[in-house]
């Protein structure tokens, strides 16, 4: 499904959103009955599950520090979470890396030093896919890891920006993604806004790389209204249940 | 939130069934809860549905490609099951390659859609060289007993809900549809464990820790199209003839269940 | 009362407090975990801390040719040794223990072990065994008087259950008591709630 015509029109862009608007997002946490933690993120047209387990018993043995839980993310994407075609099942390179940077994004804000020789695993799968999941997928877990209660030094949000026509824009949707110039995934602690996660492909001056970090740095607070919004939701003044997975 | 530890289960529900009690209150013959939702994934699959039974919870999704036929059937289409047991639903399922028990739930289902023959494959054909592929994914995303009548609800769910891709020029065209898939009728599955010497309907994951054998009937226009016994144990004659009565008899409500979702 | 929940890294004092589930910078404390803020943090989930002189309750789980395997519902089992302890113990075998030591690397000694009857064992969050034993024990006196059962809660989130007595109904409670464990007025609604459950 190749899209023709301009990406921006009348300051607006395909799907109609200004330049620094997300998309509809919404978060529901504890929706797995066994995992620990867990969250569905809905982002767009991405279907996001986050399950998280742990501290528990290091597989295999020999990747145990004995000085802190070894922090480990699984990205997976369903062979038919995209638009087009149907992939195989298995990690591709991709998943891996991207399993590596989110993994490197959450050990040093978790606080590993509580758990030695153990090991957090972050199961990530996306059931659809539309641009932007390694950072849905991010927002999601931070609210995964908090269900779990496992102890962390701060939340953690992400969004992507890039470069469509001359024009910074936040949060590329597919469309966007695969014709803009320039894609940079950003992850951010809440508080300190300390970056965690910093991945680009494309054509950037700097002066512009500057600004898109500014505004990716600023959604900060809008994402975690988000994030804090769904772990109220499953505690505040109710009983605590599971809530019913709805995709 | 809270639950009764693995290591100790046995004994908990072994005295209960023998008292012909299940821990939820339902009678050995009796489903739990039955939710089947369709077009849950409307940007990725061709056709999708989620199906709960209690709290187990599958996902299953039909997509389709173009592709090669078979060399011995060049105008017939190809139909390809495939599950995955996500480790994000379980502690005890691991990420990697299906391992057996995946392989085993996409075959089970496999075989009663297949045998049914309620997809007509041979209408897959494009052009020479060139077929329909239809991908049927089943996705366990939470594990609480009988994942295989739920995987099987959830693809005839899936195949209800499918729309066939729009075919320009021997190609896809992503996003556009041309008409609803075809199917002749629904296949019903239902399985029995056998816990204690009693026969069960839908165990949960703590009857099935202490299930001696499996049985799964699935049924269409009110014949068996697949049979698959399981586990280690046995049934005698009169079990069996038992548990083909009941899965009959359930046939109804899950084909009702399945047209109205 | 409107309590106000907060999220790991969210200002719980503008100063420095050493605390559980605190975690001090630049002169202020902040929350690790999710929780709501009342006197003190009061965790919503987490895993299991051990302390020395904590009670927890394990199942035997490899009996070997010197000692015993013990899963205490953390990452690791614990071992122990025959020699420590005067009577044989099987797969399955619930007991009682003592934390007398950890260590840097969180690996637990116990002492102090003693083996319980036939039961059953129910996990339960860690972070809400004080709400499950009550202030000076009153929730779980209760639960124990009201359904007849013997009920030992360890530390670890594994609470022993003998088989006499409505089992099910002690479930149920510890159950109820873990879901509605931060919302105001838990005691009386449990009195209410077994009284009720007694009577049918």
């Amino acid at each position: 499904m190749d899209y023709e015509g301009p990406l921006i029109k009348n300051g607006k862009r395909v799907d109609g959103r200004a330049f620094d608007d997300l998309r509809q997002i919404s978060i529901k946490a504890h929706v797995i009955n066994e995992a620990d933690g867990s969250a569905y993120i809905k982002w767009g047209n991405n279907k996001i599950l986050v399950g998280v387990y742990g501290p528990k018993e290091c597989l295999p043995k020999h990747i145990a520090d004995p000085h802190k839980a070894v922090v480990r993310a699984r990205y997976n994407m369903a062979p038919f979470a995209g638009k087009e075609g149907h992939g195989r099942s298995g990690p591709s390179r991709r998943s891996i890396e991207i399993s590596k940077v989110v993994s490197d994004t959450f050990q040093n804000v978790i606080l590993a030093e509580q758990f030695p020789r153990t090991m957090i695993e972050i199961f990530i799968d996306v059931l659809q896919s539309d641009g932007g999941t390694r950072c849905a997928a991010v927002t999601a877990a931070s609210v995964a890891l908090a269900d779990a209660g496992i102890p962390m030094k701060d939340m953690v949000s992400a969004v992507a920006g890039g470069i469509i026509e001359d024009t910074l824009v936040l949060d590329l949707n597919y469309i966007e993604d695969s014709q803009g110039n320039a894609d940079l995934a950003m992850a951010f602690t809440h508080r300190n806004k300390d970056v965690l996660l910093l991945q680009m492909e494309g054509d950037l001056p700097i002066d512009k790389f500057k600004e898109l970090l500014k505004m990716g740095m600023d959604s900060t607070e809008y994402l975690y209204k988000i994030q804090k919004e769904a772990l109220e939701e499953g505690y505040k003044n109710k009983p605590t249940e599971s809530v019913v997975l709805d995709l | 939130m809270t639950e009764i530890l693995d290591l100790l289960k046995k004994d908990v529900i072994d005295n209960m069934i023998k008292s012909g009690k299940r821990e939820d209150g339902r009678g050995l013959d009796e489903y739990r809860p039955i939710t089947l939702l369709k077009g849950v994934l409307n940007a990725g699959p061709d056709g999708s549905a989620m199906a709960r039974l209690g709290k187990t919870q599958v996902l299953a999704s039909v997509k389709f490609t173009i592709g090669a036929p078979y060399p011995d059937r060049p105008k017939q289409g190809v139909f390809i099951t495939s599950a995955e047991f996500l480790p994000v639903a379980s502690p005890e399922f691991e990420s990697g390659p299906p391992r057996e028990n995946a392989i085993e739930l996409a075959r089970v289902v496999d075989k009663g859609i297949r045998a049914s023959e309620i997809i007509d494959i041979d209408s897959f054909f494009v052009e020479e060289g060139k077929v329909l592929t239809m991908f049927l994914d089943i996705y366990v995303l939470d594990h609480d007993g009988n994942l295989i009548d739920a995987a099987a609800l959830a693809s005839m769910g899936a195949i209800t809900d499918t729309r066939l891709p729009k075919i320009e020029d021997g190609e896809i065209v992503w996003g556009e549809y041309d008409k609803p898939l075809d199917y002749k009728d629904v296949v019903t599955t239902s399985t029995f464990s056998k816990v204690d010497g009693k026969i069960l309907l839908d165990a949960d994951k703590n009857e099935e820790t202490d299930a001696s054998a499996r049985m799964t009937v699935s049924f269409v226009k009110g014949n068996i199209c697949a049979l698959q016994k399981g586990l280690e144990g046995s049934f005698r004659a009169e079990e069996i003839e038992y548990i083909i009565n009941k899965a009959l008899e359930k046939s109804k409500d899950l084909k009702s269940i399945v047209l109205k979702a | 009362m409107n309590d106000e929940i907060k999220l790991p890294g969210d200002v719980l004092y503008d100063k420095p407090v050493q605390m559980p589930y605190g975690y001090i910078e630049n002169g202020k404390t902040y929350t690790t975990v999710l929780g709501i803020k009342r006197k003190r943090l009061i965790p919503l989930k987490g895993p299991y801390d051990p302390k020395p002189g904590d009670l927890i309750i394990g199942v035997v789980s490899d009996v070997r040719f010197s000692g015993y395997n013990i899963f205490v519902n953390m990452p690791y089992d614990v071992s122990i040794s025959s020699r420590g302890i005067r009577f044989d113990l099987d797969y399955n075998d619930i007991i009682t223990a003592k934390i007398s030591h950890v260590d840097e690397v969180k690996n637990i000694t116990i002492d102090d072990v003693r083996r319980l009857r036939k039961g059953i064992v129910i996990k339960v969050p860690p972070v809400k065994v004080p709400r499950i034993l009550g202030r000076n024990n009153s929730m779980i006196s209760l639960i124990k008087d009201k359904t007849g059962c013997d009920i030992v809660v360890g530390n670890n989130g594994l609470v022993w259950i003998s088989f006499h007595g409505n089992v099910e109904l002690a479930v149920e409670s510890i159950g109820k008591v873990v879901k509605e464990a931060h919302i105001p007025g838990l005691t009386n609604r449990m009195e209410q709630y077994l009284n009720k459950k007694k009577v049918n």
